[in-house]
């Protein structure tokens, strides 16, 4: 019985720290925009899009939705995989917090205007 | 028979009227009265422009007075040579004292040109109150102003009566900006300190036919009078120097008719501009910042600040370069976010302008031309 008891300690303890590992923090949204439009105007100079215009806008998804996009970190939708590879956390961090403020189900859902 | 004489007399009466009216075409015509010897006397001593232009320096000697003989309200105000001073033929008796104590002193007396005899008639006035150096510049405001470089000096009532209804003026501080304009101005003027002329001159409008108008401390300040020259030199055609300055503005409008510079203070967000701040600016010395209004055009078009240039949003990288480092920048939008990712654009390709901000709120424009700021709830 102790044992057991243990074990689930260790295992809630483990999913917390796998769950912080995932966790992302809000950035600056006005920072996130622009950093997010830059991503695809180099994009686009380099030849991989037709268009220098992000091609998903903030309320494409939910608040819930874009959480669970930038804490797995699964980019792949975005396409210009050499660009989203070369952003710092904090980058990610801003653009989250441009996406998720104005996610569809936000007060201000917006699209990449 | 009757009939001959009266063909006769037809014919002959014809012939008189044809050389009445000849000689009324070939007559030649009188000229004008105006046109004539002024019908005064003139004074024995004239000198020309040179002679006034060597005369004047800033400050004016004590030995040495220009005076203006025409009426003031009408004509000095308006324009007279730099460093003269005012006292009117009319109100000469009234203002001997004006003149300078030592009667040795020379005084140049001017008024309207060859045909104005009031600065011959006040010289005359003035060599009978015992002044023995005496002259008269007799092509007067006229004569000054047909010499290439010259520019006329103003009043400051006239300066405040221009200001008071809005006329389409630049009014130019040419003192160091700290401490002088920063302490005190006269309201929209700009600062551009005279030796800071060339790095500043962008501050000019690019209307080279706008009326400018340069002052600096008063009478013994040569500032004002050097970047009327400079702004000459550009092409401006129509500058003038406040020559009694920001002392006479202050002594004429009083100390609650200049203001001080408002520093740009930080908002709450990074690079936002404190609402307050913004919106005192905007209310007072909206010249003092560079204002850019990021939106699309068609936005811009149903109201924006009066000073704002429209640059959107997708075409302000290409102008970046453009932007003056002379003044801080502030973006405006409807909401903060275009003006938001413009100050972090600027941030990103041009880092070495320091004075960069953005508003953070939401900006409605009235039909009135007043603007309504609404804080933003990040």
């Amino acid at each position: 019985m102790k044992k057991w008891l243990m074990f689930a300690l260790a295992l809630t303890i483990s999913i917390s720290f796998v769950g912080a590992a995932f966790a992302i923090d809000k950035g600056n949204k006005r920072k996130g925009k622009y950093i997010y439009r830059k991503v695809y105007k180099a994009c686009h100079e380099r030849g991989e899009v037709d268009s220098a215009k992000p091609p998903i806008n903030p309320d494409a998804k939910t608040q819930a939705e874009w959480t669970t996009v930038f804490s797995g970190k699964t980019f792949d939708e975005f396409g210009c995989a050499d660009e989203w590879s070369q952003l710092s956390d904090e980058d990610l961090s801003n653009i989250y917090a441009y996406l998720h403020d104005h996610a569809a189900d936000s007060p201000t859902p917006l699209k990449c205007k | 028979m009757k009939s001959r004489k009266l063909i006769v007399s037809i014919v002959l009466m014809s012939l008189v009227l044809a050389a009445a009216m000849i000689g009324c075409s070939s007559t030649p015509k009188t000229e004008p009265q105006a046109a004539a010897e002024p019908q005064f006397e003139k004074y024995h001593a004239i000198v020309d422009a040179r002679f006034v232009m060597d005369h004047i320096t800033v400050p004016m000697a004590e030995n040495v007075m220009i005076i203006d003989s025409r009426p003031k309200r009408a004509k000095y105000d308006k324009g007279h040579i730099p460093g003269a001073v005012s006292i009117p033929f009319s109100q000469f008796d009234k203002m001997t004292d004006q003149l300078p104590a030592e009667k040795d002193a020379l005084l140049i007396f001017y008024c309207g040109g060859l045909k104005c005899p009031l600065s011959h008639k006040s010289a005359f006035k003035a060599e009978e109150l015992g002044y023995t150096n005496i002259k008269v510049f007799a092509k007067g405001f006229p004569g000054y102003m047909k010499v290439a470089g010259n520019y006329p000096a103003v009043s400051v009532e006239w300066v405040k009566a221009q200001l008071d209804k809005g006329a389409d003026i630049v009014v130019i501080d040419a003192r160091p900006k700290k401490p002088k304009y920063d302490k005190g101005h006269i309201p929209g003027a700009i600062s551009i300190p005279d030796s800071q002329f060339d790095k500043y001159q962008d501050l000019l409008p690019a209307e080279k036919d706008k009326t400018l108008v340069f002052y600096c401390g008063g009478l013994k300040c040569p500032l004002s009078h050097k970047s009327a020259k400079k702004a000459l030199a550009m092409g401006y055609t129509s500058v003038k120097v406040f020559a009694t300055g920001y002392p006479a503005w202050v002594a004429y409008a009083g100390k609650d008719a200049t203001v001080k510079t408002t520093a740009v203070q930080s908002g709450g967000e990074e690079g936002s501009i404190d609402n307050a701040v913004f919106t005192k600016i905007i209310n007072t010395e909206p010249g003092s910042i560079y204002l850019v209004d990021v939106r699309d055009p068609a936005e811009f078009s149903t109201g924006s600040f009066e000073t704002a240039v429209n640059i959107p949003i997708d075409q302000l990288e290409a102008k970046i370069p453009e932007l003056p480092a002379s003044r801080p920048i502030v973006f405006v939008c409807g909401t903060g976010a275009r003006s938001g990712e413009a100050y972090y654009m600027v941030q990103d390709l041009r880092p070495e302008l320091k004075e960069v901000y953005y508003v953070e709120a939401e900006i409605t424009f009235n039909q009135d031309g007043s603007f309504k700021l609404t804080q933003v709830t990040q």
